[in-house]
């Protein structure tokens, strides 16, 4: 037995036994022709069959994923129609080689061509091409097609990467998970995976040397990974983590769609948190309202240098449009502490996260802050965007954030370019002396947001990492909660919104104590979403006043987590 | 010949399915039909030559059509690429 780690393609969990599905060629010789008209007729009615194949496949799929993922089959219908295509084919035949070798030569052709580009959308289609080559070859050797409409109930697939042709058999019910060797979250197994609800797990290498035929798999789709040869306990602890989950979607699917609402109808917030833009996707899939926070690191981590305005622009854009008017909360960068980046030349520190980090560094280094104000600003024209501070502790640096922030707005007035000129500048709060005064930074943040996993472990005084002290990390210490009230008591009072954009606002636990103490919106990994979104509609304020009314005279984390787990409906 | 500059307006530029469109237009055309773009002239009745010349939204390019019905044909290539594309 052995655990795999890849890439979370597609959530959900599986097990079953392995079918191994190749994309290598099938083997033909490479004969001389002399018969060139027959030849060319084989050629021909190899086009005609695979037209008429890939017809039918696209009509099968138009029922089983729907309408909007046939696009990349019938993208192979056109070019298999392409005259150009079936010359450049064809005309091989006239120099002697056979059909066989004159679709692999010109395929081999076109193949190189797209995938030496630097557009990626040109190189996507290299795979389509390779994905018709392999079909042609098979059809003129008449090599079966793995079927993978007919591989039997309890399969897990195991593959290369799943051509499009090969995903449009897949029946459903037949196939309980996917794992491929590679392919992102957006690619093409990826997104048909999840349109056909099949847990699949990506990008594991050598995982189609590494199984054999018949070898059960488990697949957990959700975290992205796949345990091979597993033994009946593993099986035993997928199925039940299957059930659970297919479970909790059936009684979630009703909230999609919906408004988050509270049991006695106060409307408040849901929102996804992200790293990356594509992610603003997830959100969207999973029913968010909004993004609560982006970070940012990922542009300064995945990359050797600086990125610049145009870069960072084109990244908060990419959001601001999907999100199509939401909100999207981008914080600002949050290096130092334990986020370290090498060109950065961050220096070594005794206390890092006491030290030099978050606004703090980006204050003192105004050249950096300055590119990466200018690129949200200018990214503000196409969405909805709101700047929020990490870090905070005391007024004078969002004061000094928003003055920046007025100064490139006047020099982006003065060269024309657009932003939104109301965009709302907040504070993150996350450390003791933010949630002392918070009634001081309200009247100068436009809104806040509370980060509670920093803000639990500068309230504790705790190191997360250090096993001897983490038992004293808990959210649900007395001294946290009053932390909380404090903080969105104090924004409530002056009119500004208030969200919480850490782990605890999924947590059931707390949800009756952000709703009474008056939070107005919950930021939460995408997942979360329909989860949260069902716990809050659960309580009336009245009812989240009582727990909270307890809560709030008891004195040890123990007995308030005790007492929540007991109030959980 | 006859010749017309435009400027590609849809968002992908001329990719898969608008490059799709373009070609299945321009087969019902006698003439010859090609889109000059940057250093490359690009035979607008094929689908993979049109996507192979990664054609991108803003662009400009100029449409050249030769033969018996080249004014209409050019009419049409314009007409599809400035106004039916835009998605």
């Amino acid at each position: 037995m052995e655990e795999l780690k890849g890439i979370a393609g597609s959530d959900g969990y599986g097990y079953g036994k392995a079918v191994i599905i190749s994309n290598e060629l099938p083997v033909y010789e490479d004969k001389k022709i002399t018969d060139i008209e027959g030849e060319k007729n084989r050629l021909k009615e190899a086009f005609d069959e695979f037209l008429k194949k890939t017809e039918a496949m696209v009509e099968k799929m138009k029922d089983s994923v729907g309408e909007d993922n046939t696009a990349i089959l019938e993208g192979h219908i056109m070019m298999m129609q392409d005259p150009y295509m079936q010359e450049e084919i064809m005309n091989r035949i006239d120099t002697g080689i056979c059909a066989e070798s004159a679709v692999k030569e010109a395929c081999d052709t076109f193949i190189q061509m797209f995938s030496q580009t630097e557009d990626e959308l040109i190189k996507q289609r290299a795979t389509d091409v390779a994905d018709i080559q392999l079909r042609l070859l098979k059809l003129l050797t008449g090599t079966p097609d793995i079927n993978i409409s007919e591989v039997p109930k309890g399969t897990v697939i195991v593959a290369e990467d799943l051509t499009p042709s090969m995903t449009a058999g897949i029946v459903k019910e037949n196939v309980s998970g996917i794992v491929t060797e590679v392919g992102g979250r957006t690619s093409h197994s990826a997104i048909l995976s999840r349109a056909l609800e099949i847990p699949a797990v990506l990008s594991i290498k050598d995982i189609t040397k590494k199984v054999k035929n018949g070898m059960t798999i488990a697949v957990d789709g959700s975290s992205g990974v796949a345990v091979i040869d597993a033994d009946e306990e593993t099986v035993k602890k997928y199925d039940e983590k299957r059930n659970d989950y297919i479970k909790e979607k059936e009684a979630l699917k009703k909230y999609t769609g919906k408004k988050t609402v509270t049991g006695d109808g106060h409307t408040v917030e849901l929102y996804g948190n992200i790293g990356k833009p594509e992610d603003a996707k997830k959100v969207l899939e999973c029913d968010g309202e909004g993004i609560g926070l982006f970070r940012t690191e990922f542009l300064f981590m995945d990359s050797d240098s600086l990125p610049d305005e145009e870069k960072q622009f084109q990244a908060y854009k990419a959001v601001a449009e999907a999100m199509g008017g939401r909100e999207v909360i981008i914080r600002t960068l949050d290096i130092g502490g334990d986020k370290d980046i090498p060109y950065m030349n961050l220096e070594r520190e005794d206390n890092p996260f006491l030290g030099y980090r978050a606004v703090r560094y980006c204050l003192g280094h105004e050249d950096i802050y300055y590119v990466q104000l200018r690129a949200i600003l200018r990214a503000s024209a196409y969405g909805k965007i709101k700047i929020m501070v990490p870090l905070v502790t005391c007024v004078d640096e969002i004061r000094q954030v928003k003055k920046l922030v007025e100064k490139i707005k006047q020099e982006l007035d003065s060269i024309s370019i657009k932003y939104d000129n109301s965009i709302e500048t907040g504070v993150m709060i996350e450390t003791p002396s933010a949630s002392e005064i918070a009634d001081i930074l309200a009247r100068e943040a436009d809104f806040f947001s509370i980060g509670t996993n920093d803000l639990t472990q500068y309230t504790m005084a705790v190191d997360r990492g250090n096993g001897n002290v983490a038992y004293l990390y808990s959210v649900y210490q007395p001294s946290v909660i009053r932390s909380l009230k404090r903080i969105i008591t104090a924004a409530n009072d002056a009119g500004i919104k208030v969200g919480m954009c850490g782990e605890a606002a999924a947590d059931i636990l707390l949800t009756p104590l952000l709703i009474s103490f008056g939070l107005n919106e919950y930021s939460v990994s995408p997942v979360s979403i329909l989860r949260t979104r069902k716990n809050i509609s659960c309580w009336t304020k009245a009812e989240t006043d009582k727990v909270a009314e307890q809560v709030l005279k008891m004195d040890t984390a123990e007995e308030i987590e005790k007492y929540l787990k007991e109030q959980v409906k | 010949m006859v010749s017309k500059n435009v400027t590609v307006r849809n968002k992908e530029g001329l990719h898969m399915r608008p490059a799709g469109l373009v070609t299945k237009e321009m087969t019902k055309f006698h003439s010859t039909v090609h889109f000059i773009y940057g250093d490359k002239k690009i035979n607008a009745k094929s689908v993979m030559n049109l996507i192979a010349g990664g054609i991108k939204c803003g662009s400009e390019i100029t449409i050249e059509c030769d033969g018996d019905d080249e004014q209409e044909a050019l009419n049409r290539a314009a007409d599809m690429i400035e106004n039916e594309l835009q998605e």
